[in-house]
């Protein structure tokens, strides 16, 4: 890493250089060798004097060269290229213990990995854009001032409209009857009874279905104060299973444009359950599963399987 | 209140009953049940006194289960059938000039309750004064009201458990006047149980006549 960085080094001159500044300790340490040796043996004192004097006079001009020298080598030597190509995170990489903490190299992973996830992110969300899938009012991303004008029209139907298409498809089935309260607003309740089977209680939002639960016949629907329980789960597994693909069932019967098709669809579905007990599985031919008969309904052929038998 | 079967498992060859009993827990167990407690089931016969013809009159059977502990239920082999609280004992007590209480013929079976899925199984040991006469299989579907839905269901239910010894489907079902397909309820499982404790009481005692 750290050779990517130091182009503009000249490396020969940086040899050179090294060995100035040691031709200069020499010199210095040579200086202060002689102070250290004092003055040495001559017949006179003057003698002695001017001969420590001259010695000393040389060894400081030899600094003085080796200093100049080492002045014009590092003229020569360069500066390392001052532009980072890389900015703050090309420091971290001149860490030079790579194997305790590789910070390096997982800031790069994370950078390509979150660079990709962006970029699949905006395929997706194109892709997704064109169906739209949206069971509600509201408009995300929508701005505020544009917000209360886009409302797809059936999501605003008359009480009327309603009762007439429900009371319309409880009349197509002998064996199912439909009973309708309205006990919050506008928002039909319908009580389903299918046969001597079950009991449903389908939520809706104008025609949509919004949430059903399922329970036994011979379990009660009302609460304490006489209203319908919507909240209650079946005790017992298999009418809470068929809660389970109820629920499945009316997230996949979808058509925002004609909602009294989806809730005819739903309801011929539903109806299939009139034989819960009595058929088989198609797939394994038998009638229980750890303890549970066929609870799954094919939303095509409406033929029965098991939960675990369903392909 | 599901669809009910009763039904008589024959004693293991060279096994005692306790031993048999033992072994359904087991099954049970390894199918995966769950045991949630005990269950009893009693039965007291009843003579009309004062019977001037030379028929023999009919015995009132009083019938007590722990599913229902408030209630008692009355009935007449084959004939009508009452269901009333516990008080009813009492006015049986009261009534003692028109019906004897056959002390000797009180039938009771008590055993272990288990549940599995939506299944309650009942295995319990039939005694008559003390002495056990066989053993008896309750299993009820919970989550069905009517039997002839979840006969094959439940068959295939008590065949994984019991093997060869399934039952046919109860008579009782079978004799209603809207046929299999009428809703059941508790007066069905007790006239099952009372079918299984007579015929109990009579393979033991062949020469008695019902009075």
């Amino acid at each position: 890493m750290a050779d990517v960085v130091n182009v503009g080094v000249n490396l020969d001159a940086f040899s050179h250089a090294i060995s100035g500044i040691q031709a200069l300790r020499s010199s210095v340490s040579r200086v202060f060798e002689s102070l250290k040796d004092g003055m040495k043996n001559r017949e006179t004192l003057e003698g002695r004097e001017k001969q420590f004097i001259a010695e000393f006079q040389d060894n400081l001009q030899a600094v003085n060269r080796d200093l100049n020298e080492l002045e014009r080598l590092s003229g020569l030597v360069g500066r390392p290229s001052e532009s980072h190509p890389l900015h703050n995170s090309g420091l971290l990489s001149l860490d030079p213990v790579q194997d305790k903490t590789p910070l390096y190299s997982q800031l790069l992973q994370a950078y390509k990995w979150s660079n990709k996830l962006q970029y699949h992110a905006g395929l997706a969300s194109s892709l997704l854009n064109q169906q739209s899938l949206k069971r509600s009012a509201n408009q995300m991303g929508a701005s505020a001032k544009r917000r209360p004008k886009v409302q797809p029209s059936t999501l605003v139907l008359p009480p009327q409209y309603v009762d007439d298409v429900i009371s319309r498809i409880g009349r197509m089935f002998p064996d199912m009857t439909i009973e309708l309260f309205r006990p919050n607003g506008t928002s039909a309740v319908l009580l389903v009874t299918l046969g001597k089977v079950l009991k449903a209680i389908v939520v809706m939002r104008s025609l949509f279905i919004d949430r059903t639960i399922v329970r036994g016949f011979n379990e009660n629907v009302y609460s304490e104060d006489g209203k319908l329980d919507i909240w209650t789960k079946s005790q017992y597994q298999v009418f809470q299973k068929v809660t389970d693909h109820a629920t499945t069932a009316l997230l996949h019967y979808q058509l925002p444009q004609m909602p009294d098709v989806v809730v005819r669809s739903f309801m011929t579905w539903l109806r299939s359950y009139i034989k819960l007990f009595q058929s088989p599985c198609q797939r394994c031919g038998r009638f229980l599963q750890d303890g549970l008969p066929p609870t799954w309904r094919d939303f095509r052929t409406l033929e029965a399987f098991h939960d675990t038998c369903r392909m | 209140m599901g669809v009910t079967c009763v039904c008589q498992v024959p004693v293991a060859e060279g096994k005692s009953v306790q031993q048999t009993v033992d072994t359904m827990h087991k099954k049970l167990e390894q199918l995966g049940a769950v045991k949630q407690g005990s269950f009893w089931v009693d039965c007291e016969t009843y003579h009309p006194t004062g019977n001037v013809s030379g028929q023999p009159s009919k015995l009132l059977y009083l019938m007590h289960n722990s599913e229902t502990p408030l209630s008692c239920i009355a009935l007449f082999e084959g004939g009508p059938c009452l269901i009333a609280d516990t008080n009813f004992d009492v006015l049986m007590v009261k009534l003692k000039s028109h019906f004897q209480n056959a002390k000797a013929h009180k039938v009771e079976c008590r055993g272990s309750r288990y549940r599995y899925c939506d299944f309650l199984i009942k295995v319990g040991t039939v005694t008559m004064s003390s002495s056990a006469r066989g053993i008896s299989v309750e299993v009820e579907y919970c989550p069905c009201v009517v039997p002839g839905d979840c006969w094959n269901l439940t068959k295939e239910f008590m065949q994984s458990f019991l093997g060869p010894s399934v039952p046919e489907l109860p008579s009782v079902f079978a004799a209603k006047p809207e046929g299999l397909f009428a809703p059941s309820d508790c007066v069905d499982t007790m006239t099952q149980y009372l079918e299984l404790f007579n015929k109990l009481r009579k393979m033991q005692m062949p020469g008695s006549n019902v009075r």
